[in-house]
């Protein structure tokens, strides 16, 4: 099928951009990389009259180094630069693990890291790594701007915080502790699809090789990122040791998620899913992080 | 150069490549309307009424067809079961019931598609919903609802072989194996869904430009539903996009035909345009029979299979389609291609409100062979015997009696096949113990090996357990059971004192696999005259005579034959100062048998195409993941006329067979398609499918074939998913009887209380 008809607007300027939003309001939409977006009307499960089109404000496509030693990276960055940029590979190496799994390269040619946050796909992996990484995401409107922490932006299935006259600009990654490792794994049917459940892993360790900070988010398993907090707050402080990862991986999928099943993999299945890619994300996480230690 | 046995590029290559080639959906004429299908969307329901009032006074709408503008309202390959339009109004019995999703209501015919589409909104249908019977377990039940209310029960057709006395046969059994397996749908996912043009031309004529599989064929079925004589039908195929069975049956080509006259006969001579979604395509077509059967055979200790049980039911869906045909191919493929003195086989297509089973690559024999093979590798694991082994002790040699008690035809290359695909994956015959498998695959990750590429992407390192296994194939070759095909091909040779120009005139479809190029190449080939001098007239049933259906892989086997003599013919001619010189033959290849009712007997088919494959895969014991890392596939051709086509339909069956036996899972839930998209119907990508996949090519002359060629574009399909269940087997120790193997089939095969066990 073809989309509905719409109203095309493409601006050249943040500003520009900001203003056709706060004047269309909830008729607007803005298109990023369109790959979520297109086929959503193409199927008329979206129908948004109006359509603000970035991909022409060269304001927002960038990586560059944060003042904090970490990255800010503009929320028009395509997809395919995260997964071959340099600064992205030293500085958040676990964005460059995670790329090869979004879709397919054609797709990540097109789509942003922005538009991937905004449209808030459950099952998305940029949503939970950039979790995982601690993220704050800078969001403009005409009326201001303000800084979202990236935990608190998605709020539901394909729902987050944004306003509709505001737009998601910019992501702000800090730089990694040291003796911290990543790990970012995923089952699907198939290649490029969506997952059937994925898991980012982050621990940092202190001096004596316990677990100064740990983070744990899934895709799949709920209605947004799911950040397995119970699981979290057992290896916090503790020794990561092969039986510790086991036990939080299975807290993780016995308490922190709630999947759901539907035509690729039953509730169980998922949960199981969850307790394995735990503890392999966990478990890959900790061998980096020792690795640095060393 | 010889031009058989040359891998010329295929000639439509370049217009494929640069999108010059023209396909229906490509097609637009002047002043054309288009045209969208109401579809039942319910799988079961008698309609009371249908009012088109609203959606003839919609903007755009030329007209809207119901069933009581279907002059003969039914249609079918082997029995005119379904209605072309479902509803009150025709004279066709049982006409006002729909039996599944697809069933076609209406047509609304509009000046644009989106207008054709509004309007199908507004076609108001009363319905009265009927009990679905949603599986073959559920429509065999005594008490269950009839699919066809005129039908005494919902079965459609029943087989049974009976050779020997089963009870000795068991009695003299050393082991004996059992299980019951399951195979799903499938579906074709062709390039291009259904779409064509029709209109009326000059002469009075209908012209229906499609895609399909046999342009005689669909001109008599729509003759038929319209009630004209067929010389007042021109079928014609443009680039069909993919076929594998799935256009075998009638999707577009009688609704175009009837809107085309319809409107013509109301004054308006407008083209008229059809394409199809994929969703449409989806719901529109015929899929894969699924299939239940349970099997219990028996072997000596000396490896000797004494008797071969099965119980076999395919679901044929709401109509008939060519499920009779394909119950007779599973019938006799469920015992494999072994000698087998016993052999008792009860096999049934039963009616239910799915989408109908119909002919999908391998045509009953992908299913026939799952049991046959399955039970093969069981029953060598039960023994203690190598596969290899086992397998030549049983296996169809020349000479050898079928279960249907006829010889097999001369030219039985399973042996040959059997042996090289052994060596080539390692085996060595020692000559006291027999077949001696390699040793176990080491550990490791087979994809860090340059040599051998893997698609995988993995995961995190996980444990990956590798395992192999193998299973072989055959399959006939051209039509079965007493049908009396032909064949015919027509060859001018025109110029003065040398040959000039040669014109080749055939009907048969080349749906993607090369056919043409083919037939292009055996003129050649007999003429002696360069390539380029070939030119083809095919698929137009005003220009061509009959040249049957590119199916049963029979189109290089019977238009080679055809063409070849047609050559010959006007060679003859040539020589003797005929300018031009046309040679025209109609091949009749040797007449076969229907099966008896009470035994089965029969001699059922012309000749046969073998095939064995091994497979290497590996399993993630934690997620269920299998991978498809290494496949070999050693395919007896006969003659490969053209050796890179026949590489390409080897590496495509593998990928479309490996779709069937772990990713495509079709899902219906009482009769409701869930999986109607691409987005949900996971068919294998470059991403899923194997890299290495090693094509063997036999060249064992079939004495009936041209050149000695037999069919063997279904072959490659038929044996890989019993491989990639032993394979599994190998690789974590658990026997799957229920395809596809999807992550979470395997873990929960994995988790099995007290099934770790395998055999007896």
């Amino acid at each position: 099928m073809k989309p509905a008809p719409f109203k095309y607007l493409a601006p050249r300027s943040l500003d520009e951009a900001l203003a056709h939003l706060a004047e269309h309001g909830y008729d607007a939409k803005p298109l990023a990389g369109g790959q979520s977006l297109v086929p959503a009307m193409n199927f008329r499960l979206a129908a948004p009259a109006v359509l603000v089109d970035l991909n022409r404000v060269k304001e927002l496509f960038y990586i560059r180094s944060g003042d904090d030693g970490g990255l800010r990276i503009g929320a028009m960055t395509r997809q395919a630069r995260l997964e071959r940029d340099a600064l992205i590979a030293e500085r958040a190496p676990l964005i460059k693990e995670t790329m090869p799994y979004v879709a397919h390269p054609q797709i990540r040619n097109r789509g942003t890291y922005g538009g991937s946050l905004a449209h808030a796909d459950p099952a998305a992996e940029l949503p939970a790594v950039t979790i995982a990484l601690g993220g704050r995401l800078r969001v403009q409107s005409q009326r201001g701007e303000r800084w979202v922490p990236a935990e608190e932006f998605f709020v539901g299935l394909f729902t987050t915080v944004l306003e509709p006259d505001e737009l998601l600009v910019e992501i702000a990654l800090p730089p990694l502790p040291p003796r911290t490792g990543w790990a970012f794994t995923e089952v699907s049917r198939r290649h490029g699809d969506f997952a059937l459940v994925g898991a980012a892993a982050v621990v940092t360790l202190d001096e004596a090789g316990k677990c100064a900070d740990v983070r744990l988010v899934y895709t799949g398993v709920g209605e947004g990122p799911v950040v397995a907090r119970e699981a979290m707050a057992l290896l916090r402080g503790e020794e990561p040791t092969e039986e510790a990862i086991r036990e939080a991986a299975h807290k993780a999928a016995q308490v922190d998620v709630s999947p759901i099943g539907d035509i690729h993999a039953s509730a169980d299945f998922r949960r199981h899913l969850a307790d394995v890619l735990g503890r392999r994300a966990l478990t890959q996480a900790v061998a980096r992080a020792r690795g640095q230690a060393s | 150069m010889r031009a058989v046995g040359s891998s010329i590029p295929r000639l439509d290559a370049w217009q494929k490549v640069t999108g010059e080639a023209p396909f229906p959906g490509d097609i637009y004429l002047p002043d054309m309307l288009h045209m969208k299908v109401l579809f039942a969307g319910r799988p079961h329901a008698r309609i009371r009424h249908i009012d088109v009032s609203r959606a003839e006074q919609a903007p755009g709408v030329v007209a809207v067809l119901t069933a009581r503008d279907v002059p003969v309202n039914e249609y079918g390959l082997i029995l005119p079961d379904q209605p072309v339009l479902c509803g009150p109004g025709s004279a066709k019995e049982g006409a006002d019931v729909v039996r599944f999703v697809g069933d076609q209501v209406a047509l609304v015919i509009a000046e644009s598609e989106a207008q054709a589409e509004a309007a199908l909104a507004l076609i108001d249908v009363d319905y009265e919903d009927l009990p679905v019977v949603a599986s073959v377990e559920e429509a065999l039940r005594p008490d269950a609802p009839r699919v066809h209310a005129h039908r005494e029960s919902n079965l459609l057709h029943a087989y049974r072989i009976r050779r020997g006395d089963i009870e000795r046969g068991f009695e003299a059994a050393d082991v004996i194996v059992e299980a019951t397996f399951r195979t799903g749908f499938q579906e074709h996912a062709y390039l291009q869904p259904e779409a064509g043009v029709s209109y009326v031309d000059e002469d009075g004529r209908i012209v229906v430009i499609t895609a399909g599989q046999w342009v005689h064929e669909d001109r008599q079925q729509i003759a038929h539903a319209l009630a004209l004589p067929e010389d007042r039908i021109v079928v014609r195929y443009v680039g069909i996009g993919g076929a594998f069975g799935g256009r075998e049956d009638m999707s577009v080509q009688i609704i175009l035909a009837l809107a085309a006259w319809r409107l013509h006969q109301r004054g308006i001579r407008r083209p008229v345009k059809i394409v199809w979604s994929r969703e449409e395509s989806i719901i529109g077509h015929h899929k894969r029979h699924a299939m239940v059967a349970r099997a219990r055979w028996g072997a000596t200790r000396d490896g000797r299979v004494v008797a071969a049980q099965v119980d076999l039911v395919l679901d044929a869906g709401a109509y008939a389609y060519t499920s009779t045909k394909v119950l007779g191919n599973a019938t006799l493929t469920c015992v494999g291609p072994y000698e087998i003195p016993n052999v008792w086989v009860d096999a049934r297509a039963v009616y239910t409100n799915n989408i109908p089973g119909g002919a999908f690559r391998g045509f009953g024999a992908p299913q026939g062979h799952f049991v046959a093979e399955n039970m093969m590798n069981r029953l060598a694991e039960a023994l203690g015997m190598d596969p290899v082994e086992l397998r030549e002790r049983n296996i169809l040699r020349e000479g050898s009696i079928l279960p249907t008690q006829a010889p097999v035809p001369p030219g039985c290359s399973m042996p040959e096949v059997l042996t090289r695909l052994a060596e080539e994956a390692g085996w060595r015959r020692d000559p006291e113990k027999g077949w001696q498998a390699p040793p176990p695959l080491p550990p490791g990750d087979p994809c860090q090996d340059p040599e051998r590429p893997c698609t995988s992407l993995e995961a995190t390192p996980g444990p990956r357990l590798r395992g192999r296994g193998l299973a072989i194939a055959y399959k006939n070759v051209g039509f079965s059971f007493g049908f009396v095909d032909e064949c015919h091909a027509t060859v001018e040779l025109h110029g003065d004192a040398a040959i000039e120009r040669v014109v080749v005139r055939h009907a048969g479809a080349d749906v993607g696999q090369g056919a043409h190029t083919v037939m292009a190449q055996m003129a050649a080939e007999v003429l002696g005259v360069p390539l380029d001098k070939i030119e083809l007239v095919v698929s137009d049933t005003a220009k061509t005579e009959n040249s049957g259906s590119a199916s049963a892989s029979r189109m290089t086997f019977m238009a080679g034959n055809a063409i070849q003599r047609a050559a010959q013919e006007a060679l003859r001619l040539w020589h003797e100062e005929e300018r031009p010189a046309v040679g025209h033959f109609r091949y009749i290849p040797r007449p076969t048998t229907p099966y008896d009712p009470e035994t089965g007997r029969s001699d059922p088919n012309i000749t046969y195409g073998y095939v064995g494959q091994y497979v290497e895969v590996e399993v993630d014991p934690e997620t269920g993941h299998v991978a498809l890392t290494r496949v070999i596939s050693v395919n007896d051709v006969g003659k490969a006329i053209n050796p890179q086509l026949i590489e390409g339909q080897i590496e495509g069956a593998v990928s479309q067979a490996f779709g069937w036996a772990v990713t495509e899972d079709f899902r219906v839930v009482e009769g409701r398609p869930l999986t109607d998209r691409l987005s949900t119907y996971l068919i294998p990508t470059i991403w899923d499918s194997p890299l290495n996949i090693q094509s063997v090519i036999l060249e064992i002359p079939d004495p009936q074939g041209p050149f000695g060629a037999r069919g063997m574009a279904e072959m490659p399909f038929i044996p890989l998913a019993a491989a990639i269940v032993a394979a599994v087997r190998d690789a974590i120790g658990v026997w799957i009887d229920e395809l596809p193997l999807t992550p979470e089939r395997v873990w929960r095969a994995l988790h099995r209380p007290a099934e770790r066990e395998g055999g007896t």
